[in-house]
């Protein structure tokens, strides 16, 4: 059962195993050329990943909501598309790197629209990405595909918001590995401080989670269960 | 390295000393969340990679370009828009590649509508995409971006 569970639970990645071992059974060269191929993919997440992930922690944890929703959100207007175009423009690395980013940036208070911009100027307007365009199939054929990507990318994402609502998206399940303050919930009322004073600090008027080595589960229980506003969350499976 | 993901290292490593010297409990946490989100995505991340690895070996880039310069121009639109979304090629090899097909006189539409589905739309990035934002936006956004990356390819015919 645990097994099936575990298929289950991550469905694609055995999809891809067993293409794997199937291919390798029955054309091993064609299974070794596969992995080969995809070392470059690897070496470019490698180049790319580690500083997307610090960067979204750091600036969940130091900018303010209110700064996103003003920047980024509904009423940001033509200033936050067109700092969404930015963002995504010159950012670097494969589209999936900005997934992590946008969830933080939406769970901020950014707009649907302006996370569609985001994630779909970073997948296909990418400055290195025009440089090379234009290299290989002359400046007036890059600059009329961007011109139009641009104008196609304000179309859909007006539609997308339209469609989609903030509460279709799940929200915090990438950020919500281990322990969590949603500290834009949180109004300090300091009971987790108290039934818990080694794990969680007051700072600023909001709950702040020490560096622990070892948790107290029952401690823990109890501090979330005092939350009023159910700001603190846990997950012990940290895996998606 | 490029020199935008050097200065995404640069900037955040900058962005890291400032926390660093401000609140070090706050700085360690953030790292913590890093680490936690990694974790969180590596398995994805590797299944999407080496089925990448996968699609190139079966579907290698230059039997796409053989497959677009065969057909006619609706079906090779059509088929370049599909085989752009299921795979996911570098752009240095993307576009060297529609070059030498654009140069070759296939016509500027397939090799446009590969070329914008190619980067817009995942059917490998699909499975996260779907975890972080769930079916819904995953489904609208990639199904938009599949028409929208055809109605550029037919305005850049007419255009070109």
């Amino acid at each position: 059962m645990i097994i099936i569970k575990k298929i289950k639970e991550n469905l694609f990645l055995s999809i891809v195993a067993l293409a794997y071992i199937i291919m390798f059974i029955a054309k091993p060269a064609m299974g070794i050329e596969s992995v080969k191929s995809s070392g470059y993919y690897i070496k470019e997440m490698l180049m790319i990943m580690p500083v997307i992930f610090i960067l979204t922690a750091l600036l969940d944890m130091w900018v303010p909501k209110e700064k996103i929703l003003r920047y980024l959100g509904k009423e940001a207007k033509t200033k936050g598309i067109l700092l969404s175009f930015v963002v995504g423009s010159i950012s670097a690395g494969p589209v999936y790197a900005a997934f992590p980013m946008c969830v933080m940036l939406h769970k901020k208070g950014a707009s649907i629209r302006n996370v569609v911009i985001i994630l779909s100027s970073w997948a296909v307007i990418k400055i290195p990405m025009l440089i090379n365009e234009a290299k290989f199939l002359g400046l007036k054929f890059m600059a009329l595909r961007w011109v139009l990507t641009v104008i196609v990318i304000i179309i859909f994402s007006w539609l997308t918001a339209k469609i989609i609502k903030d509460q279709d998206i799940p929200g915090e399940v990438l950020t919500r590995a281990g322990l969590h303050i949603n500290r834009d919930a949180c109004m300090g009322c300091t009971l987790c401080a108290k039934s818990y004073p080694e794990l969680f600090e007051i700072e600023n008027k909001r709950a702040l989670v020490k560096p622990q080595e070892a948790l107290d589960m029952d401690k823990l229980e109890n501090a979330i269960r005092a939350c009023p506003v159910k700001a603190i969350s846990y997950n012990e499976n940290t895996a998606m | 390295m490029d020199i935008f993901t050097l200065a995404i290292w640069i900037g955040t490593l900058t962005f890291l000393g400032i926390s660093l010297a401000k609140d070090k409990v706050k700085t360690k946490q953030a790292l913590k969340m890093a680490l936690g989100m990694g974790k969180g995505m590596v398995a994805s991340i590797l299944s999407i990679i080496f089925a990448i690895g996968l699609i190139l070996t079966l579907l290698p880039p230059t039997e796409i370009a053989a497959f677009l310069r065969s057909q006619s121009a609706l079906l090779a639109t059509v088929g370049g828009a599909l085989l752009g979304t299921i795979t996911l090629v570098p752009a240095f090899i993307a576009f060297p590649l529609v070059g030498t097909l654009v140069h070759a006189g296939v016509s500027v539409v397939p090799s446009v509508a590969f070329l914008t589905t190619l980067t817009m739309v995942g059917v490998v990035t699909f499975p996260l995409e779907n975890k972080a934002f769930g079916t819904k936006f995953t489904a609208v956004r990639n199904g938009l971006s599949f028409l929208f990356a055809i109605a550029i390819a037919l305005v850049m015919g007419m255009m070109l």
